[in-house]
This record gives structure tokens, C-alpha cells and sequence, in this order.
């Protein structure tokens, strides 16, 4: 027996006296390997502590420890108009990116003459193979997630879930409400049709009627006083790449709050 | 250094990276930071915890000793199942009820409907309270500001009264039954809401735009009046039905 002393870290000579199978020891060799590079075992506890929340010891619900089943169930519905939103808002995104490679954000102005932008929304509806249901699919999802986040809103005010701990998801929620009325109204610009023009009048207007930083807001938002192709365009940067991030993001955000602090269901 | 009292002989080759000695700072010495924010901030952090730990241990909480309901399959296998159910319902919308086609943009004809799309008729309808912006004699019966200014103004009062209803109103009533007077400032809200919306296609309604006018701000009150009127009453059913549970399990002597 040697007095040498034992080398706490060789992991290969612990690996070799146990009696491994070849897929143990494949797995194994795969494990050190990685966590030599990347030090894994410093990540485990995270990883730990997600596999136990996710699967099991959930603590008890108020509904199950107050007994309050029988009568909480016919408000379930009500319950589900958040994640009835993301799902609508998850459609949203899926058949916007598919319309997003026919589409172009280009018109040369308002004459009454089909603009280019114009043009793709009608290619889209007519030569496209399910063009018309892709449109109408993307529009769909996008009012029932706006009818689904009002409900929402309702539902969370009329049982006071904003109350004490969570009223700053409260207000994630109004700006997100807000976000969604954009995303909404930049999208309607984008078909550039009667109603599209007109309803971005409105919009310069009432970015022009704000006191002060009128001006700055309808060049900030709409590249100018009347509507042109940079108000096109902007409408469809913001439609497609600023909303989506922010909106996204808080959305992850309001339902990680949502997930720490639980549901507030009525006592 | 131990045992080197030549502190200018180089013994790390110039990078300044050194083996640890006694004067190293121990990694959990490194995390009790000793001075400032962070500090502060690391012993915030250690007494929340104990905090958190605490009650734990004092709550009657009820924990599972058994496994509980999993996320997988049960959990996520049901919320397939509703998500399915709810996109389908968006296919078959979509499908019977497609978008129309409309003529391209025109600016040298205004069309008899400008509207935007529903959701947004509220903030619409506001933009027409030019009736309510009001004159003042100060200014010689001039008004402050333009209607239009006026209107989108309206949009920021409504969104910011929304956006701080959490901190008017506190306590732990929870349902309508329990707080009247806030269920049925809901109501107003959402009765005013569908009346504004009115108020923004008044050329569509078959109605004198003066009692229009009027409704839009009247109709919600009356809901309003009578959600409260209701709840009143039924927080009077409610309380006795509270007391009287409470007198049987505790009868009077």
C-alpha cells in the first residue's frame, strides 16, 4: 500500500474503478470533458432548483387550501385570457415573419395609383398560395390578442389583482396594453389603402397636437408633417423591429413576475 | 509574500498574476464586501434571506409531502390541449371572416368613414371632448389650449388614472361584493369606454349629436349608480352570510 497520497481530482482513475456501463461511461467522458472547459458543476444548482420547481413539491394553491375548487372553476376561463394573449401574440409573430417575405414598404405617395406596398398586400391576396389566409390569420391573431389583453385587463382590475405586491406588473401591464394598441395601429398603416392613409392622418395630427414636442414627435414617428414614404417606413421598422423586441421582452418580464409571485386568485 | 522579504524580486514573470497566500482574500471573504453600496447591498441580501427563511419556518403553509401535480406530461399535455382548441378558433375565424380589399391610398379623397380599427375608438372618441375643453374668462373667454391638444391630453389622463389605480386603492378586499365603490368605477370605465367609442362614429348614429353628447357622459354614471346600488346590497347578503357561519361555529353566550 502506498503512503502517495491520493489525487482528489483524477476523475478518470474514479471513473475506471467503477463498473460503468458503455453508455455511463460514454456519458461521463462527454460530462468531464465539457466541464473542464465550462465548469458545468457551477451551473447544476440552477439547473437543480429549475428541474424541482418545475416537477414536483408545488406548493399548495389557495383554491386547494381553502377548499375553494367547486367554486373557482367557472372563473377559470377569465384566468386563461393572459396566456390566451401570448398564444394569439405567438400566431401573430408566426404568420407576420411568413408575410414579411412577400411584403415590400414602399409607396411613392397617395395618388389613388396602387403603390408598391399596395401591390404586395394584393399579390399576397390573390397569387400567393393561402396568401388570403395568411392575411387573414395574421389580422385575426392580432385582434383577438388585443380582445384578449382588454379582457385580461378587466378580469386583473375587477378581482383586485393589482393589489399590494403586484402593482408594478400592473403597470408593465398598461404599458404593454399601450404597446399593443402601437403594434396594432402601425400595422393597419402598413396595407397603405384609404383607410391606412387616413388613419395615419389622424396619427400626424395627433402627434402634431401635443404641446411642445408636437413637431419633434410627428418627425420622430412619422419622418415628417404629411404622409410620404418615410412614414411608411417607419411605420414597418417599428411594426417589425422595434415593437417586437420590446414587446417580447416585457412580455417575457410580466410573466416571469407573474410566475415569482404567483396568480392572485379572489379569497 | 510569505517567506519572501525581497518584495522586488519578480516572482510572477511580470504578468502580476501570483499563487495564493495568506494574505489572499478567501473567496467568501471576497463576496462580504467591506465597504460601500456593495456592502450595504450583500448585507441586505444575507438578512433578506434570513428573513425569508424565518418565515418560512413560522408559516402554517402547507407543503405537499407527496409529489405534486407534474408539469410534465399532465400540466402540459391539458395546455396543449386549450392552446390547440384557441388557435384553431383563430384558423376558423380567419378562414370565414378574411380581411376585405380596399381601394389604395388617396389623399386628394377623403372617404365618408375614417375609423381606426375597434380597439382604438376609445382613444378616437376622445379626440372629439372639444365641447367640454373649457373657455376661461382669465383669458378672455379664450380657451388654454386647442381641442385637438385638449383631446390627446384626455388619452394621457385616462391611461395615467388607470395606471395608478394600485396605490389609490389598498387593503385586501379582493372581490367586487368587497370594495362597491371601486367595482363600480370599473363599470363606468367600461360603460364609458363603449360610449366614447360611439361618440367617434356620432355621424353614423341616428341621434341628435347634442343627446349623444350627453349620454356618452350620462350613461356611464347611471351604471355606474346602479353596479354600486347592486353591490351594496349584496355586500348586506354577503356580510350576514359572513356573520352568521361565524355565530355558529362561535355561538353568542
Amino acid at each position: 500500500m502506498s503512503l502517495e497520497k491520493k489525487d482528489e481530482h483524477d476523475h478518470k482513475g474514479w471513473m475506471e474503478e467503477r463498473d460503468l456501463t458503455a453508455l455511463e461511461e460514454r456519458y461521463l467522458t462527454l460530462l468531464m470533458w465539457l466541464d473542464k472547459r465550462l465548469r458545468l458543476v457551477d451551473y447544476l444548482e440552477l439547473l437543480e432548483d429549475l428541474y424541482y420547481k418545475v416537477n414536483m413539491q408545488m406548493p399548495k394553491s389557495h383554491t386547494e387550501q381553502y377548499g375553494l375548487d367547486n367554486k373557482f372553476w367557472y372563473w377559470y376561463p377569465l384566468y386563461a385570457l393572459g396566456s390566451f394573449s401570448t398564444i394569439a401574440y405567438l400566431v401573430a409573430a408566426i404568420s407576420g415573419a411568413l408575410l414579411g417575405f412577400y411584403y415590400a414598404p414602399a409607396a411613392a405617395g397617395a395618388t389613388g395609383d396602387p403603390t408598391v406596398a399596395f401591390n404586395s398586400v394584393t399579390a399576397i391576396m390573390q397569387d400567393l398560395n393561402f396568401g388570403y389566409m395568411l392575411r387573414s390569420i395574421h389580422r385575426w391573431s392580432a385582434q383577438v390578442m388585443t380582445a384578449a389583453v382588454f379582457l385580461h385587463m378587466l378580469r386583473v382590475y375587477f378581482t383586485g389583482a393589482y393589489k399590494e405586491p403586484r402593482e408594478l406588473n400592473w403597470i408593465i401591464g398598461i404599458v404593454l396594453i399601450s404597446l399593443t394598441m402601437v403594434f396594432g395601429y402601425s400595422g393597419y398603416l402598413l396595407p397603405w389603402n384609404q383607410l391606412s392613409y387616413w388613419a395615419g392622418q389622424i396619427g400626424v395630427e395627433m402627434a402634431l397636437s401635443i404641446p411642445l414636442a408636437g413637431e419633434w414627435t410627428a418627425q420622430l414617428l412619422f419622418g415628417g408633417f404629411t404622409l410620404t414614404q418615410a412614414t411608411l417606413q417607419r411605420m414597418y421598422i417599428l411594426h417589425v423591429f422595434f415593437l417586437p423586441f420590446i414587446v417580447t421582452g416585457l412580455i417575457a418580464v410580466h410573466i416571469g413576475i407573474v410566475w415569482m409571485q404567483g396568480i392572485a386568485e379572489p379569497h | 509574500m510569505s517567506g519572501n522579504d525581497t518584495p522586488e524580486t519578480e516572482t510572477d514573470g511580470g504578468t502580476g498574476i501570483v499563487p495564493p497566500d495568506d494574505e489572499t482574500p478567501t473567496w467568501s471573504e471576497r463576496k462580504e464586501r467591506t465597504q460601500g453600496l456593495s456592502r450595504l447591498t450583500y448585507e441586505y441580501f444575507e438578512r433578506a434571506r434570513r428573513e425569508d427563511q424565518d418565515l418560512r419556518q413560522e408559516s402554517s403553509y402547507v407543503e405537499r409531502d407527496v409529489l405534486g401535480f407534474p408539469a410534465w406530461p399532465h400540466e402540459m399535455i391539458r395546455n396543449l390541449a386549450l392552446t390547440s382548441f384557441f388557435v384553431g378558433m383563430i384558423v376558423f375565424l380567419s378562414a370565414t371572416l378574411p380581411p376585405e380589399m380596399m381601394p389604395p391610398a388617396n389623399s386628394s379623397s377623403t372617404p365618408a368613414v375614417i375609423l381606426p380599427d375597434w380597439y382604438l375608438y376609445w382613444s378616437f372618441g376622445l379626440l372629439k371632448l372639444g365641447p367640454l375643453n373649457p373657455e376661461l374668462a382669465l383669458l378672455g373667454g379664450q380657451k388654454l389650449m386647442a381641442d385637438r391638444t385638449y383631446g390627446v391630453l384626455a388619452n394621457l389622463v385616462i391611461v395615467g388614472a388607470i395606471t395608478i389605480v394600485p396605490f389609490l386603492n389598498k387593503g385586501a378586499a379582493r372581490r367586487p361584493v368587497e370594495q362597491p365603490f371601486w367595482a363600480s368605477v370599473g363599470v363606468f370605465g367600461v360603460i364609458f369606454a363603449f360610449t366614447i367609442a360611439v361618440l367617434s362614429v356620432k355621424n353614423l348614429v341616428p341621434m341628435g349629436s347634442h343627446l349623444l353628447f350627453d349620454l356618452t357622459f350620462l350613461l356611464p354614471f347611471v351604471g355606474g349608480f346602479i353596479s354600486y346600488a347592486i353591490l351594496k346590497s349584496m355586500r348586506e347578503g354577503y356580510m350576514f352570510t359572513l356573520n352568521r357561519r361565524y355565530y355558529r361555529l362561535r355561538p353568542p353566550k
